[in-house]
């Protein structure tokens, strides 16, 4: 008994000590400069490939599932102290607060790419879409920006199903070249539209207000004076948490279960009476909601948006994310949209040469985990009864 | 009592009338269905499965007319399948591709999914004890093994996940592509004790079972149904289709 309690303790510490050293290789990799950054994640990468021969990390991974609350609960309060952790460093903050947004729609984008195996080469227009709804309706009808971020999310949704009906009559390679369609249209539209602001984008987008407290205006509390991004940041990670819960949420119902389904075979899928068409659609729109609130709040963060903001270069930057992080696993995702942000920034120390380093630090991470930094995990159910004992139970009293 | 019902099923491929013209009709029996390479067998079984849409001719479900209707469509009305080539999502484990069987099933809609998770998980821990049991019946091992990838699983044991998978959601027909084709001298006994049991558990599902081994049809179809070049030749007691000239001809080898 003693020694049950014991085990359960440790697995319990060695959850909230990994949890806590991500918290910390993240933070290092945020305040560091790039030499340091580069020398942490290479050790980082090192620890997972020596733990995935050792077979240790399947330990990690197995007090993380048992002990998921705690490792949250570690996440969270590190992520809420951050901004007094870096001293209200406004550019520090900036490049968490763009990492938060790029994780939401990552993790919308992994609905297509990574559960439904479904390439989707536009994720920047749907983020585009969200971001102008929004600014479009403040800067020019006034509406406030809370409402703007459900329309951005209703209207990224729309195009998605709008898009998709036709698009995903067609699959593979096939879908890719539409969806890469989609993001060219997107771009020459907003360039030749002046009603949109064409190449000179939206500037003078107001920012979000509670009460009359402004975003904009910089955060007092306990005596400190933080920057306006603090605001922000707290936004974001409110948003991104309750992303992440809902992707989670829909990973392990059926229609996550579904969409794993139709990525292996959707001859079998189909025989199983899952209709394919609405399924996909689902994760297309679902996906594209993602985007658009993390478009809105962009939007409003920023102040000014442009056609650059939301090109095919940005796609393929999101695309990364999720391959890099890990298809198929939130987790994964997070940390792979997160770790992106912070390297690509970190780079504008090479100036010129600044795409060519992080093409090949996206080369040497993939070649050493090919599958992601934290791939797509066997699905657990976390049903207490389903253990041995408890199923035993059942089959002597269904046998009478 | 009828439970399908196919009135002149043919399909053409291009110039190939696979199937060509065929009346079948099936009650609460296990139905075999037999043939030499070709014949149109498996394209049978897609079409009344859905997944090809027939060129004339009708199939009629519990007197519903389903013909033109899509797979899922099919499946959720309650006409479940295996294939030839044992097809299971062969990364997902063995849950998992038992929890499919309950797709057509389960309400969970993705609104209740994201805001209702105890509805969600209520439902799948429902659907986790009825795969559980069912594996039971055919090999308690599975269930020690339901969070390993299918892809870690023996061939017998994967024809028996699959059959499993289909009969989870309870349908009232039941279509077997060749369940023991790859399967050796015992383990094809074993297979024939798995699908005799699949009716004693429940009376109420009806089979068509395709088959090459003929030791297998005699023992467990309760009548057969020849098809030659998509055509129907002869129909009966397996014990009587047997000593039928153009059977002999066709396919027994004269």
């Amino acid at each position: 008994m003693i020694n049950k309690a014991g085990a359960q303790l440790s697995r319990s510490l060695m959850a909230i000590a990994v949890s806590l050293g991500i918290c910390l290789i993240l933070y290092i990799a945020l305040v560091s400069p790039l030499p340091i950054t580069l020398l942490v994640l290479a050790i980082f990468l090192g620890l997972i490939v020596m733990g995935e021969r050792s077979g240790g990390i399947e330990k990690i991974y197995a007090a993380m599932e048992e002990h998921k609350g705690e490792a949250l609960v570690v996440a969270g309060i590190f992520a809420l102290l951050l901004p007094l952790l870096v001293s209200g460093n406004n550019y520090l903050l900036h490049v968490v607060v763009m990492g938060g947004i790029y994780s939401i729609i990552a993790l919308g984008l992994n609905f297509q790419l990574g559960s439904t195996g479904m390439v989707n080469f536009a994720p920047a227009a749907f983020y585009g879409t969200g971001a102008y709804t929004s600014a479009v309706l403040a800067v020019k009808f006034g509406i406030s920006p809370w409402v703007g971020i459900l329309c951005g999310l209703f209207m990224a949704a729309l195009l998605g199903i709008v898009f998709g009906f036709p698009a995903l009559k067609t699959r593979g390679y096939y879908l890719s070249l539409v969806t890469i369609a989609l993001q060219v249209i997107f771009t020459l539209m907003i360039i030749n539209t002046d009603w949109l602001g064409g190449p000179n984008g939206i500037p003078g987008i107001p920012g979000y207000e509670i009460f009359g407290f402004s975003f904009r205006r910089p955060l007092e509390i306990l005596g400190m004076r933080l920057p306006y991004q603090t605001n922000y940041f707290y936004l974001v990670f409110l948003l991104l948490s309750l992303a992440a819960l809902a992707a989670s949420r829909l990973y392990n119902s059926r229609i996550g279960l579904a969409w794993n389904a139709i990525e292996q075979d959707e001859i079998v899928a189909a025989t199983q009476g899952i209709n394919l068409t609405k399924i996909k659609l689902l994760a297309f729109s679902i996906g594209a909601a993602f985007a658009g609130v993390a478009g809105a709040l962009y939007a409003h963060y920023t102040s000014f948006i442009g056609n650059e903001d939301f090109d095919f270069n940005k796609s393929l930057v999101l695309i990364c994310m999720v391959l890099l992080g890990g298809m198929d696993n939130v987790a994964g995702v997070i940390l792979g949209s997160l770790l992106l942000t912070i390297i690509d920034e970190k780079l504008r120390d090479f100036a010129d040469y600044r795409m060519l380093m992080y093409a090949l630090i996206l080369i040497i991470i993939l070649i050493a985990r090919p599958q992601g930094l934290l791939p797509k995990r066997n699905r657990k159910y976390q049903i207490k009864q389903d253990n041995n004992e408890g199923y035993n139970v059942t089959v002597t009293a269904g046998g009478k | 009592m009828e439970v399908l019902r196919t009135e002149a099923l043919t399909i053409n491929f291009g110039g190939l009338k696979a199937v060509d013209g065929v009346d079948f009709i099936i009650g609460d029996e296990i139905v075999g269905l037999i043939g030499p390479n070709g014949s149109g067998k498996t394209t049978f079984l897609n079409l009344v499965s859905g997944i090809y849409k027939p060129t004339s001719g009708k199939i009629i479900f519990q007197q519903e007319d389903i013909t033109g209707a899509g797979p899922d469509a099919i499946r959720s009305k309650g006409i479940a399948r295996t294939f030839q080539t044992n097809r299971l999502c062969l990364h997902l484990t063995v849950l998992d591709n038992m929890l499919l069987g309950l797709y057509s099933q389960q309400k969970t809609a993705w609104w209740q999914a994201i805001f209702r998770p105890a509805y969600s998980r209520a439902e799948i821990k429902a659907g986790i004890e009825k795969c559980f049991h069912i594996l039971a019946h055919f090999n308690e091992e599975l269930i020690k093994r339901c969070y390993d990838p299918v892809t870690t699983i023996p061939l017998i044991d994967r024809r028996r996940i699959e059959i499993a998978r289909a009969i989870v959601g309870e349908p009232r027909l039941l279509l077997l592509d060749e369940p023991t084709a790859g399967l050796n001298a015992e383990e094809t006994m074993q297979m024939i004790r798995d699908i005799g049991k699949i009716r004693e558990d429940n009376r109420k599902i009806s089979i068509i079972i395709i088959e090459h081994d003929m030791a297998v049809i005699a023992r467990i179809t309760d009548r057969v149904v020849v098809l030659n070049a998509g055509k129907k030749i002869a129909e009966g007691l397996f014990s009587e289709v047997s000593k039928d000239e153009q059977v002999r001809t066709a396919y027994l080898g004269g």
